[in-house]
């Protein structure tokens, strides 16, 4: 019995006393940020850097996938989170549903820095409840080496001398756009008789297609198993970093991109501490640095000059990229989503 | 009295097995019952509402779908036919060996199982790339001179198919041949029955169960394995099952994914159902 209680006081001693250690090094200042987000978004030092400047400790929590985002959020009414990162598409149906707050322009004045390119978009057409924080932009990643035809759009990958040596990524909004960007249409037409023409053209690609995939794909490019790929931004920038001699190409047709945006929930406990740390993301030393590690394209124009050479050409747009000859990849009506799936599975289907 | 202790076992029993029932109910029927309600609902943007429509069956049945039926058939037919090819004769021969060699045979056989298929995959990815294992032994023999395209075919999908499934075949087989008595054949063999007359007529129908048992164990996952085809076949072959991922997590078309899983449910039953059929003299 002796022995019982002993065990029980030295546990409890044991709880107790990792419980203070815990809280005490957890927090070293009294206001917290609640920052929701994917799982590495910002390099360490630029959270610690913002923690020591304004004394506020981040709390930094992870998502998978938009819509985990959106449900939580919706759980929570707008609460519990001060600051969240997440696509577009997923930010234009939290606005719908009044999750989001305006945001206060007056508390950021480095807002100006943002590349208005990335402004005015689908999902927030008036700026007022969401800032940029980096861009997927669809380019052509190809080996000089073991490439003929000099590529300069995504016509140039339906040339013959490319049989079987092609590789995609299994997005069919961004896919199929190839075709409607060829046939100089929208990536967000309505109608079904452009899908399906654009379908048409599309099919003749299918022979020199060799492979279909979302994960990994820039293996493939690095390994030789493809010659070109159309890949995400993530992967162009894993395959550049490993071989520099790949070239990037922003195709003659007009370019899709994807915006990730931070916003403030409408019911955000701590919108003040919010609102300093998208001041302090928009620095542009800082933002290049986030930049450089995020390996997405950089939506602060002060913080270009910033990015190292290295990465400049895969992290920043050409400057004759304007609002004019790009065009966002945004929600679409059920039909026509129905036609551009029937669209990809037919031609799938013939790449076999 | 011997009546009141066998009521109470009975209800004892009926007690014991009463949270398989619940199982059952809750986590297998209760979805079904779902996905086939589901599969009947108005699409609605990413959602759905309860208004009933026949549309979604409508669309499995045009002419694309089907076409992916088809193509899901085809190859779980020929990965099923092969697995047949290879697994019964070897899982016959393994189970006819003596015990100790025997038991050892079937040991190695499970051992890779024990890993996980994604991961055994992913060898099959290091043996068919360019300059691979497989090119570098062609090429060392001097049979090609240049890297072959074997990844990402029709072909490698197939291997693949077999060697994920094969060991279903070779189990079953193997479990039911090993009981079989030999001194059944070596009377079928004394009253005169050539080898190939004692096989058809003694060894095959004694081991029929055990092949039947492969054949649904090989057929139903081979009708739904479609992450073998996005792997080494680099998503060109479209199978019913990636279809109904990218309708649910793409095109978020709910109702259209529960209508061709509904659809694919059915098939795969059919065709078991067929495979299954025991001939007539055993009826």
């Amino acid at each position: 019995m002796k022995k019982k209680i002993l065990t029980f006081i030295l546990a409890l001693t044991l709880i107790v006393s990792s419980a203070l250690t815990l809280s005490s090094c957890g927090s070293k200042n009294e206001e917290t940020l609640n920052l929701y987000t994917w799982a590495g978004m910002f390099p360490d030092e630029v959270i610690a850097g913002f923690e020591e400047k304004y004394s506020i400790d981040v709390n930094y929590v992870n998502f998978d996938y938009n819509e985990t985002m959106l449900s939580k959020l919706e759980a929570a009414d707008g609460g519990d989170y001060d600051l969240i990162i997440a696509d577009d598409y997923i930010i234009e149906a939290a606005i719908a549903e009044g999750l989001v707050q305006k945001i206060d322009r007056s508390k950021i004045p480095s807002i100006t820095n943002v590349n208005p390119v990335y402004q005015g978009q689908f999902f927030d057409p008036t700026d007022e409840y969401t800032v940029p924080y980096g861009a997927g932009v669809q380019t052509i990643v190809y080996d000089p080496a073991k490439v003929s035809v000099d590529i300069k759009g995504y016509s140039d990958l339906w040339d013959p001398s490319l049989e079987d040596s092609v590789g995609i990524i299994s997005n069919y909004r961004v896919i199929n756009g190839m075709a409607l960007k060829i046939n100089g249409k929208s990536y967000n037409t309505l109608s079904e008789d452009e899908i399906i023409a654009a379908g048409e053209k599309l099919k003749s690609l299918a022979p020199n297609i060799r492979l279909i995939k979302d994960d990994n794909i820039q293996d493939d490019l690095l390994s030789g198993e493809v010659s070109a790929a159309v890949m995400y931004t993530s992967q162009v920038t894993l395959a550049k970093m490993t071989d520099p001699s790949l070239e990037i190409v922003f195709p003659d047709e007009g370019i899709g991109f994807g915006i990730m945006g931070m916003f403030i929930p409408s019911k955000a406990p701590n919108s003040d501490a919010a609102h300093k740390f998208i001041e302090y993301i928009l620095t542009p030393e800082i933002a290049a640095d986030c930049y450089e590690y995020l390996g997405y394209y950089c939506t602060n124009s002060a913080a270009e000059e910033f990015i190292s050479e290295e990465y400049r050409s895969f992290l920043t747009l050409p400057k004759e990229f304007t609002s004019e000859n790009m065009e966002m990849i945004g929600n679409i009506s059920a039909e026509a989503d129905t036609a551009h799936l029937n669209v990809w599975t037919e031609f799938r289907a013939l790449c076999d | 009295m011997k009546n009141g202790i066998r009521k109470r076992k009975a209800a004892l029993s009926t007690l014991a097995s009463l949270p398989l029932y619940l199982f059952t109910l809750v986590f297998v029927l209760g979805p079904l019952i779902l996905m086939i309600a589901l599969s009947f609902s108005t699409r609605d943007g990413w959602d759905y509402t309860s208004v009933f429509t026949l549309e979604n069956y409508a669309e499995v049945f045009s002419g694309m779908y089907l076409k992916t039926f088809a193509e899901s058939l085809e190859l779980a037919l020929i990965s099923t036919i092969l697995v047949v090819l290879i697994g019964y004769p070897f899982g016959l021969a393994a189970a006819m060996l003596p015990k100790k060699m025997s038991r050892f045979i079937y040991t190695m056989q499970v051992i890779p199982y024990w890993v996980n298929s994604l991961l055994r995959l992913y060898g099959w990815i290091i043996i068919f790339r360019a300059n691979g294992l497989l090119d570098k032994l062609l090429m060392a023999v001097g049979l090609t001179s240049e890297p072959l395209k074997l990844l990402y075919t029709y072909p490698a999908v197939v291997v693949g198919m077999v060697y994920v499934l094969l060991p279903f075949m070779f189990t079953s087989v193997y479990q039911v041949a090993e009981k079989l008595d030999p001194t059944l054949i070596e009377a079928s063999r004394d009253l005169g029955a050539g080898k190939i007359k004692a096989f058809l007529t003694v060894t095959l129908p004694l081991t029929r169960p055990g092949l039947a048992t492969g054949i649904v164990l090989t057929f139903i996952p081979s009708m739904g394995l479609f992450f073998i085809a996005s792997i080494l076949g680099g998503n060109k072959v479209v199978l019913v099952g990636s279809l109904i991922e990218e309708l649910l997590m793409k095109s978020h078309n709910k109702p259209g994914a529960a209508a061709l899983a509904s659809v694919l449910m059915l098939l795969t039953a059919a065709v078991c159902a067929l495979l299954l059929r025991k001939p007539k003299h055993e009826r």
